[in-house]
């Protein structure tokens, strides 16, 4: 969908690239997250795609076709591509209705689809139409506007969207409940999305696939699992930091671990110490420190499909940490 | 200089009303003009391409404001000899700085992200301009317009001495006989076009903006 190929950027008046020689794929209907220090060029090669920077050298496709193509117009090739930054950029003067219809005016849309759709979104992304329609951006809260950008970038249904640490100025609380809601928007969506930020633990979460960049270099990219199994360097290790079994517990699903028997303890059942399947291997671990036991209950549904123990835990976090 | 009220109201209700209407062109002809030159100006030096010429301009636009108008009209004399003209266009001189200074300040004002979100979503350089910065700059720039307008009506006294009429004809024609009432009737006038302009200027600038957006 996305093709970078040894993509360069040197900024005037720097001799040291922002982005050296960059190249790796992002499949359709992924979240692709490049993380990263400040300044290791991932906010660079997000500005390329829809062209903000022109690389000084490589090239980038979008689906097969390049955008620096002399055909392509820059304007017409941005209105195609979403975009969301952590500073918002709500126009202030306008009405968040008209905020979110602002690319499809430059579409010259018809009014009656134009409204249908800002109605749309704004239920979409979680926010009562009537209610804020009319209002202008300093009269909602950091979480509010964040939803108007976001249903701004989603206005014309552009298969691509490029965020730019979209989640970064709201409140640790309200971030985890965007995060989440974006990524259930995103499994009706199916959006090709490019996601910049430099929180490891947003990266593991809303990534498909993870980009670790530093000064400008690719150091390391994959899916989350794979980066917490196998970081590449001491970079990736620090960056990741010392949580990394926890992290790969978050990852992992009940399923995965859980030994399938009919025969569920007496005190599994009289205690409740039960978790569902979907669950993330860490809600195990949670269950057996309130319940003190070294053994928790595993349902599919209603239905009781086996039990996990700490034993297990621990072989399954040695195997797949590499440390044993 | 005596004072006396029956002087005073013919000055003020029969001598000025012709006066006040040539200074209300004196002040609005160079006015308008100014800000056609100024604001194209100050959007031109805000485009990426010509932003290195800001400095060089504007200190053309400060010497405008800093010579006095009767200088400008002494300099072109040879030119434009004596009249309405000469007196229109060294206040029109005199006008631009307060609306270049002003517009540039509004358009450099706006916000990098606002612009930056703009053109991520797809607005061609014309769509920013007109839909983004200028909206966002009108406040300042109303505020420049309006400077340079109170400005302007005081100075443009200071035609009648070159014969462009307007109300300093009514005032010198005091000071030259003596009559008091003749200053105060032109002095008033001239106050009165200022605040009405002042004042339209404000309702047209509450249309414009957003309450909330006001400078």
């Amino acid at each position: 969908m996305i093709v970078l190929d040894k993509v360069d950027k040197v900024f005037p008046g720097s001799t040291i690239p922002a982005v050296n020689q960059i190249s790796f794929q992002i499949d359709e209907g992924n979240i692709c997250v490049f993380v990263g220090p400040s300044g290791c060029g991932k906010t660079t090669i997000l500005r390329m795609i829809n062209r903000l920077v022109e690389p000084t050298g490589g090239e980038i496709y979008i689906k097969g076709k390049k955008v620096s193509d002399k055909e392509v117009n820059p304007d017409e090739l941005r209105r195609e591509i979403g975009y969301v930054i952590q500073q918002i950029g709500l126009m202030p003067h306008r009405t968040v209705e008209q905020n979110v219809a602002l690319v499809p005016r430059l579409l010259k849309w018809p009014e009656e689809k134009i409204s249908l759709r800002v109605k749309e979104l704004l239920e979409t992304v979680g926010l009562d139409a009537e209610e804020v329609s009319r209002k202008y951006p300093y009269q909602l809260s950091g979480g509010m506007m964040q939803r108007v950008g976001v249903a701004r970038a989603l206005a014309a249904d552009p298969p691509i969207m490029l965020m730019d640490e979209p989640f970064g100025a709201v409140d640790p609380i309200v971030r985890g409940r965007l995060q989440d809601e974006f990524l259930r928007l995103q499994k009706a969506l199916k959006k090709t999305i490019c996601f910049v930020t430099h929180d490891i633990n947003e990266a593991i979460k809303m990534g498909d696939h993870i980009v670790i960049m530093n000064k400008g270099e690719l150091v390391q990219h994959g899916t989350p699992m794979e980066i917490l199994c196998n970081p590449a360097n001491y970079f990736v290790k620090d960056l990741i930091g010392t949580d990394r079994e926890i992290k790969l517990l978050e990852l992992t699903k009940s399923e995965e671990l859980v030994t399938r028997t009919k025969n569920i303890p007496e005190q599994i059942i009289e205690k409740d110490s039960f978790i569902l399947a979907i669950d993330p291997v860490q809600r195990a671990l949670e269950i057996m420190m309130k319940k003190n036991s070294d053994l928790v209950g595993v349902r599919d549904g209603a239905e009781m499909i086996g039990t996990i123990s700490w034993e297990d835990i621990k072989k399954h976090i040695n195997m797949i940490s590499g440390d044993n | 200089m005596d004072f006396e009220m029956d002087r005073f109201m013919i000055a003020l209700l029969d001598r000025s009303p012709p006066h006040a209407l040539e200074h209300l062109q004196l002040v609005l002809i160079p006015v308008v003009v100014a800000f056609i030159i100024a604001f194209t100006a100050a959007v031109l030096l805000t485009r990426e391409r010509y932003v290195k010429y800001t400095d060089r301009v504007m200190t053309v636009f400060n010497i405008g404001q800093t010579i006095p108008p009767l200088a400008v009209i002494a300099v072109f004399f040879p030119f434009l000899g004596l009249g309405r003209e000469p007196a229109l266009f060294a206040l029109t001189i005199y006008a631009l700085l307060p609306i270049a200074r002003n517009t540039l300040a509004g358009l450099k004002g706006v916000p990098g992200d606002v612009k930056d979100a703009a053109r991520g979503m797809g607005m061609t350089e014309w769509e920013m301009l007109f839909k983004v910065e200028i909206p966002l700059s009108m406040p300042v720039v109303m505020a420049g317009i309006k400077i340079s307008v109170v400005l302007t009506s005081g100075t443009a006294a200071l035609g009648a001495l070159v014969g462009g009429g307007g109300m300093g004809a009514v005032i010198f024609a005091g000071i030259d006989f003596f009559r008091a009432e003749l200053i105060v009737a032109g002095t008033l006038i001239i106050g009165v076009i200022a605040i009405t302009l002042d004042r339209l200027l404000t309702l047209i600038d509450d249309m414009l903006t957003p309450p909330h957006m006001k400078a």
